[in-house]
């Protein structure tokens, strides 16, 4: 594939030219990646913070729930 | 709200990048002058192009934020200054390879292109910390927003004294009275140009999706009555709701 690239490509003069331009188009690349990489932490950071919010709303529904038991055992007692 | 559209637009980036690699190295003539180093020509100048319309597209969302007080437009306004601060750093490193391998030195400091746009990007580089100085949220937004406004009228000034600052030094591409480019070069660099704007958008878009999403999740826990986290979000970036 990359032979066929090669081949069809005008030229790809691999010497000192070729260095800066594989050089600048790196750069670019590579800030980009940098950048998704941050982006897909951020992401990361707030599926976690979303987990942990899931989990504290279940919980408190839950013990709202036991709650809830309790009292209509308590005015049933009554 | 700010992820619809996120995933055809990201795919319209995708091919159009895709597209633009493929006309610089596969159809474009190499340059009589400069040889296979002119294809730096491609990314750099629609960087730098992009980055300085972001700058100015900063400017107008910031005088939309002024009129109408809608923080909402203060944080597009914020994330377009702060994808074009990311471009600029990418057209100044690009900018002294090109400068490198054509002349010699990896900066020149009597060339009024690559030093105005220094000083542009120095400019907005400050405005970070502009930013991170004022505690209060909405003096925050306002102060940014005049910053911006101020900052984006001078990227068009800048420019122009550039252009007549007549340099011997720094090629004129589109300066000279037949266009300059021939028809294949100028469509790779237009196909380029519009591939770097459509990634331009989708990372500002991006970006936007990640704020709101992020100022949802402040709503939700504050709604919830948790404590914040430790890992909360940035004091500089404004949020969206």
């Amino acid at each position: 594939m990359i032979g066929l690239l090669l081949a069809a490509a005008p030229a790809l003069p691999l010497d000192e030219a070729g260095k800066y331009v594989a050089g600048a188009y790196i750069v670019f690349l590579v800030l980009i990646v940098v950048y998704v990489a941050i982006m897909a932490s951020k992401l990361g950071h707030m599926e976690k913070e979303l987990r942990e919010l899931a989990s504290f709303a279940e919980h408190r529904a839950d013990g709202e729930a036991a709650a809830g038991s309790d009292r209509e055992e308590v005015s049933a007692d009554v | 709200m700010y992820g619809k559209g996120l995933r055809p637009l990201s795919i319209a980036t995708v091919v159009a990048v895709a597209a633009a690699l493929s006309l610089v190295f596969f159809y474009a003539p190499l340059d009589a002058d400069q040889g296979f180093i002119q294809k730096i020509f491609y990314l750099h100048v629609p960087l730098a192009i992009t980055a300085l319309i972001g700058f100015v597209v900063g400017g107008v969302f910031a005088i939309f934020h002024l009129r109408s007080g809608n923080r909402r437009w203060d944080a597009y306004s914020y994330v377009s200054i702060h994808m074009s601060v990311i471009f600029g750093v990418a057209v100044l490193i690009t900018g002294a390879i090109w400068a490198k391998a054509s002349w010699g030195h990896w900066w020149v400091w009597d060339e009024p292109t690559l030093v105005s746009f220094l000083i542009v990007f120095l400019m907005y580089a400050t405005y970070y910390p502009f930013r991170y100085a004022i505690e209060d949220p909405e003096r925050q937004a306002r102060y940014a927003s005049v910053f911006a406004v101020t900052a984006g009228a001078f990227v068009p000034l800048n420019f122009m004294a550039v252009r007549m600052a007549q340099s011997l030094v720094h090629p004129r591409t589109f300066g000279t009275a037949n266009g300059g480019l021939p028809g294949s070069m100028m469509f790779t660099f237009l196909v380029c140009l519009a591939a770097i704007a459509l990634l331009w958008v989708t990372l500002v878009k991006l970006e936007l999706t990640a704020k709101s999403t992020s100022g949802q999740l402040k709503r939700l826990r504050r709604a919830l009555d948790a404590p914040a986290p430790s890992s909360g979000g940035s004091r500089i970036a404004p949020e969206v709701s």
